[in-house]
């Protein structure tokens, strides 16, 4: 394989991984590369140094990785004593119930937070619905003859067309801003699970 | 051996090679070949650690038409190894006391 093809292999495997780590870590493998060519070796075998890529992927991306976690997070490095046990067996009625209570809020406040979301939706549909409604309206208003009402009208529907499409732009950053804070804060949690063992 | 000790083991290898003189990362891997096999992916792994433990700065320079990384050490970084070197005397003498234990059994 040559570096071409390494990089590019090592690209789509970390998928994955933000396009700012991942560019990082395509640089530190390019030049760990070229430093080896540099001392005479050819590419190939300057890539071949290097390993396989499932070798070298983080524990978040690499598919044979989870096992080696879970059989980290499952035996930890330090083993819980009789008393704390007990501690913990006795402690649950409260411990327990302020935790699912901690995890109901958060969660509460995220579904909130998609409903403001989705509130925002409703008023853009609504207006294009009264721009529609207006335009057509007015219209029909102004050529069967109440001109002053079918100009109101017509009007009016101008105005929601205008609101719309400002509603559309609030709407969508919103939600683009949602998906992209949600994606984070998954991504960060369930690096602090797989990564926190495995990274050595 | 215990992973937070191999952890901290491989840390305080990494800013020995980086302590006298910045260096990149294939130069960090040959020089410490002869006392630890790094693999290029745990290298990375370490030097990110260290970076964001403010133990040691990368710069980026121009080497033959192209740019490569160079690691410095930072103040930090030439404490925590002087921290070792105080660990490990601790660490030596219980060492010495536990193997002691076995010298008089026997």
């Amino acid at each position: 394989m040559n570096k071409q093809e390494f990089l590019q292999r090592l690209h789509d495997a970390l998928a994955d991984l933000p396009q700012e780590e991942r560019q990082e870590r395509l640089t530190f493998y390019s030049e760990m590369i070229d430093d080896r060519m540099e001392e005479g070796l050819s590419q190939e075998e300057a890539v071949a140094q290097i390993g396989s890529i499932e070798d070298i992927l983080p524990p978040s991306t690499n598919p044979s990785a989870p096992p080696e976690t879970v059989k980290s997070i499952v035996k930890p490095s330090r083993t819980l004593k009789a008393w704390e046990i007990l501690l913990l067996v006795l402690g649950s009625p409260i411990w327990l119930s302020l935790l699912i209570a901690a995890l109901a809020i958060l969660v509460s406040i995220y579904a909130a937070w998609w409903s403001v979301i989705i509130s925002l939706w409703a008023c853009f549909g609504a207006f294009c619905g009264g721009a529609f409604g207006g335009i057509v309206a007015g219209i029909a208003m102004a050529v069967s003859g109440d001109a002053f009402a079918g100009f109101a009208l017509l009007g009016a529907g101008f105005v929601c067309a205008g609101l719309s499409i400002f509603t559309f732009f609030v709407c969508k950053a919103a939600t683009k801003a949602t998906v992209t804070l949600t994606k984070k804060a998954v991504l960060s949690v369930k690096k602090r699970i797989f990564e926190k063992e495995a990274a050595v | 051996m215990d992973v937070q000790l191999k952890r901290g083991l491989l840390d305080v290898c990494v800013l020995a090679a980086i302590k006298n003189q910045d260096s990149y990362g294939y130069k960090i891997i040959k020089d410490l070949k002869p006392y630890l096999e790094l693999s290029e992916s745990t290298l990375y792994t370490i030097l990110k650690r260290l970076e964001a433990a403010n133990m040691l700065t990368v710069r980026t320079a121009e080497h033959g038409g192209r740019l490569r990384k160079y690691y410095h050490i930072t103040v930090q970084g030439l404490q925590r190894i002087e921290e070792f070197k105080a660990e490990w005397q601790e660490i030596l003498s219980i060492y010495r006391f536990v193997t002691k234990e076995d010298e008089t059994r026997e």
